[in-house]
């Protein structure tokens, strides 16, 4: 078993990116991830390696995304989905992140989860025990939550 | 998509360099660990001490009327039922350590309908029985004395009839519309799971 030190060097760039993919706020997703370790600090001991150290890290934080509807109002107000800009992003990398944010920020809470694991590369199995649906459910999620994105992105004159 | 590689290349662009080290994150952990569940902890140790003296001063104090023993073991009760209800609830949470999403919802949804079981029953209950308590507890100290009993009395009663009707109902509707609230967003959340 990893110590702490290393599963947080390890895993808080993932953890962090996926909060920010569910809330698109730095500092909700710096909260969130902070939360998350603590979780983490506090039941390493008690871990009992029933699922893989990394699927027990991304329940802990999709799971702390999901109780943010709880807290936040911003999450709680926010009105889904809302209307991208018209006027095509600028092609910075920031920029084009921003994008992609806003994009995965229309998505309904659960997809939003979705698509941030598929993005940091996790397996369709390992999604599917993080989430708590079938793997075949989860194959079907992955695919529509693609052609929406890709949709978007083609409509703002992405990937042409 | 063809294109989720590049996707995968904004998405892995984030900065994530303003994160704390894990030297910091450890000085952070230890600050707050155990702070969520602490004032559950502070309820029932609070109340479990506040019982236990209850009982404690019927042997002490020997009192020479019944409705003082009786006053005083319906306020230790209520006590009881306010500590094993958060027993109960922290014992829950203690449960959630590796859980999927699906299940988490699931038990926010719990959460939500036994908090609004607590105000609806069981803080009822609690308040039943401490109310009740306090008025034959009183009645010792007073029953000799009319004027005495009368200042007494009146103000235990207004002081109940306060909370009952103004006080309780006020943060009831408040905590009730917040409650509902979430478990409309939970309803929906429990809706794109299935």
């Amino acid at each position: 078993m990893p110590g702490f030190e290393e599963i947080y060097s390890l895993y808080s760039p993932q953890i962090f990116r996926v909060c920010m993919g569910y809330v698109n706020d730095h500092e909700q997703a710096k909260d969130l991830t902070q939360e998350t370790f603590i979780s983490v600090w506090k039941n390493l001991a008690s871990f009992k390696n029933r699922s893989k150290i990394s699927t027990w890290i991304f329940r802990i934080a999709t799971n702390n995304c999901l109780r943010a509807l709880e807290k936040s109002k911003r999450v709680m107000t926010t009105e889904l989905p809302f209307h991208l800009p018209d006027v095509p992003p600028e092609e910075t990398q920031e920029d084009k992140l921003r994008f992609l944010y806003n994009c995965i920020a229309e998505l309904e809470e659960i997809d939003r989860i979705i698509i941030s694991l598929v993005l940091e590369d996790l397996p369709q199995a390992e999604i599917a025990a993080i989430v708590g649906l079938s793997n075949g459910n989860i194959r079907v999620k992955i695919h529509r939550i693609k052609e929406k994105l890709a949709t978007k992105f083609k409509d703002h004159g992405q990937f042409e | 998509m063809d294109n989720l590689n590049d996707l995968k290349a904004i998405w892995l662009s984030a900065k994530t360099d303003d994160l704390p080290s894990s030297t910091e994150m450890l000085r952070i952990v230890k600050r707050f660990r155990d702070q969520k569940l602490r004032k559950k902890w502070m309820v029932i140790i609070m109340t479990i001490a506040l019982a236990a003296l209850m009982i404690a001063a019927i042997f002490f104090n020997k009192p020479t009327l019944v409705t003082t023993y009786i006053g005083q073991v319906l306020a230790a009760s209520a006590c009881v039922v306010l500590a094993v209800s958060n027993i109960r609830s922290i014992g829950r949470f203690y449960k959630l350590n590796d859980c999927s999403n699906k299940e988490f919802i699931a038990f926010l949804e719990q959460t939500r309908l036994n908090q609004l079981y607590f105000y609806k029953n069981t803080q009822v209950w609690g308040m039943g029985l401490s109310s009740t308590g306090l008025l034959l507890y009183s009645y010792e100290f007073v029953y000799q004395n009319m004027l005495w009993c009368i200042i007494t009395y009146s103000l235990v009663v207004v002081y109940i009839l306060v909370f009952f009707f103004v006080v309780r109902p006020r943060g009831y509707r408040k905590e009730a519309k917040k409650l509902n609230a979430t478990m409309e967003k939970l309803k929906e959340l429990s809706n794109q799971i299935k």
